[in-house]
């Protein structure tokens, strides 16, 4: 497991959405996921997934657990709103108060607005397409929503944050600073993490869902 | 001037693809973003999503299905397509291709096809990339108002302009600075001072 995590640090946030906490020791990635119950089948998987650059969605072997995979996405949702942005926001607040009151103001209001889009967007999955799978899961076919409608409405949301690093990075006008720098530094961070949660999204979870529609009907 | 080019490479062969991707990395003065796909199921979804401005394809994966059809499918009609060959093919094959490169072409020589390729398309725009991203007077007009939240139609009828032209405006604006939504501009605007905090609290 160290291994894992040394060779490919962003797996850290990975292992930590699926539940498993630090000092895990010399075990490997079996023990450990065995130790707090976390399937291992479903955290190889997406690890794997991740760790290869291509897109191309994997052939989910038969232990594939999709509560297990909801329930990783459903962290990664909580670990955005409730830590990620906010922590971004706080910092960005400091890193910006010696320049001109108008443009910090615009700033966070551009900030507060991405940070709302990104939570509707969230908001969207948990509220519709994670209850729709879960009831799927157990055989029941809600007839008026499919999958398809999300892959169709599913942005990518790492786009705006995108703009507001290259804004700062091409117009800002004080001096920035190392607190700055560090907070681009997260943005970038954080840019990365949101298009790699897409990619789970668009080509694991999506995929895996159209072929349990398939086996329903 | 640096162009900025989305690439997908389309082969089965991992080895491949990272050796095309390395070597495009070698290329000075274009930025890449390059996608690797190895199937062609994938490749339909990634299109489809993701828009590329090139894609560099193995021919074989494509088998006989045409290319025109592909770009209808993914709504992609500006694809440009490049075969990538291992060894020589027959011509007839490559017809559909907008160029092809082979696995034993040095950087320098994609980026001569690259480039050779993208020149039709940039061509109308060199101009423009003359004065890339300083905006015309008229430009700044049309910020100001966007940011101030005036519809297209209202900022139409306060310039004096058609709603189409503002439209056009909006386009370029969006392409000059990289800046697609409303906040961004605001932001842009009250840092070039172009608005004031109070014009935009109402």
């Amino acid at each position: 497991m160290s291994d894992l995590i040394g060779d490919n640090y962003p797996m850290l946030l990975v292992m930590s959405r699926f539940g498993i906490p630090l000092g895990f020791g010399e075990k490997n990635v079996k023990e450990v996921c065995k130790m707090h119950h976390v399937d291992a089948c479903t955290f190889l998987t997406v690890v794997n997934f991740l760790s290869d650059d291509s897109h191309d969605t994997p052939i989910l072997s038969d232990c594939f657990s999709m509560e297990a995979l909801i329930s990783y996405l459903q962290n990664s949702h909580t670990y955005f709103l409730d830590f990620r942005l906010p922590n971004i926001r706080e910092k960005l607040v400091n890193a910006i108060h010696n320049c001109p009151k108008d443009v910090a103001f615009v700033i966070i209001r551009f900030f507060d607005e991405y940070a709302e889009e990104v939570f509707k967007h969230m908001q969207y999955e948990e509220k519709v397409v994670f209850p729709y799978v879960k009831g799927l899961l157990k055989g029941e076919k809600d007839s008026r929503y499919n999958i398809s409608i999300f892959k169709k409405r599913h942005d990518q949301i790492e786009m705006k944050i995108i703009e507001l690093k290259n804004l700062i990075i091409k117009y800002y006008p004080a001096e920035g600073g190392n607190l700055l720098n560090s907070v681009l530094f997260d943005i970038f961070a954080c840019e990365q993490d949101l298009a790699s949660h897409s990619k789970v999204e668009d080509f694991l979870f999506t995929p895996a869902i159209l072929e349990l529609e398939k086996n329903q009907c | 001037m640096t162009i900025n080019l989305n690439i997908v490479v389309a082969d089965p062969s991992v080895i491949i693809r990272c050796g095309i991707e390395a070597t495009l990395k070698r290329i000075q003065g274009i930025r890449f973003h390059i996608d690797e796909v190895s199937a062609i199921d994938t490749l339909y979804e990634f299109l489809k999503k993701r828009k590329p401005d090139i894609l560099i394809i193995n021919p074989a994966l494509l088998g006989y299905a045409s290319l025109s059809l592909l770009r209808e499918e993914c709504a992609c009609p500006k694809l440009k397509c490049v075969a990538l060959l291992y060894a020589v093919a027959e011509r007839s094959l490559l017809n559909q291709y907008d160029e092809f490169i082979t696995i034993y072409d040095t950087a320098e020589d994609i980026k001569n096809k690259l480039e050779k390729m993208s020149i039709h398309e940039e061509e109308d725009k060199t101009e423009d990339d003359e004065e890339l991203q300083t905006l015309s007077s008229r430009e700044k007009e049309i910020v100001v108002c966007v940011v101030k939240g005036l519809t297209n139609r209202e900022i139409a009828e306060q310039l004096y302009l058609s709603a189409h032209t503002v439209i056009t405006h909006r386009r370029n604006i969006a392409r000059k600075l990289q800046i697609h939504s409303a906040s961004g501009l605001t932001v842009y605007a009250i840092v070039n001072k172009l608005v004031e905090l109070g014009d935009i609290k109402k």
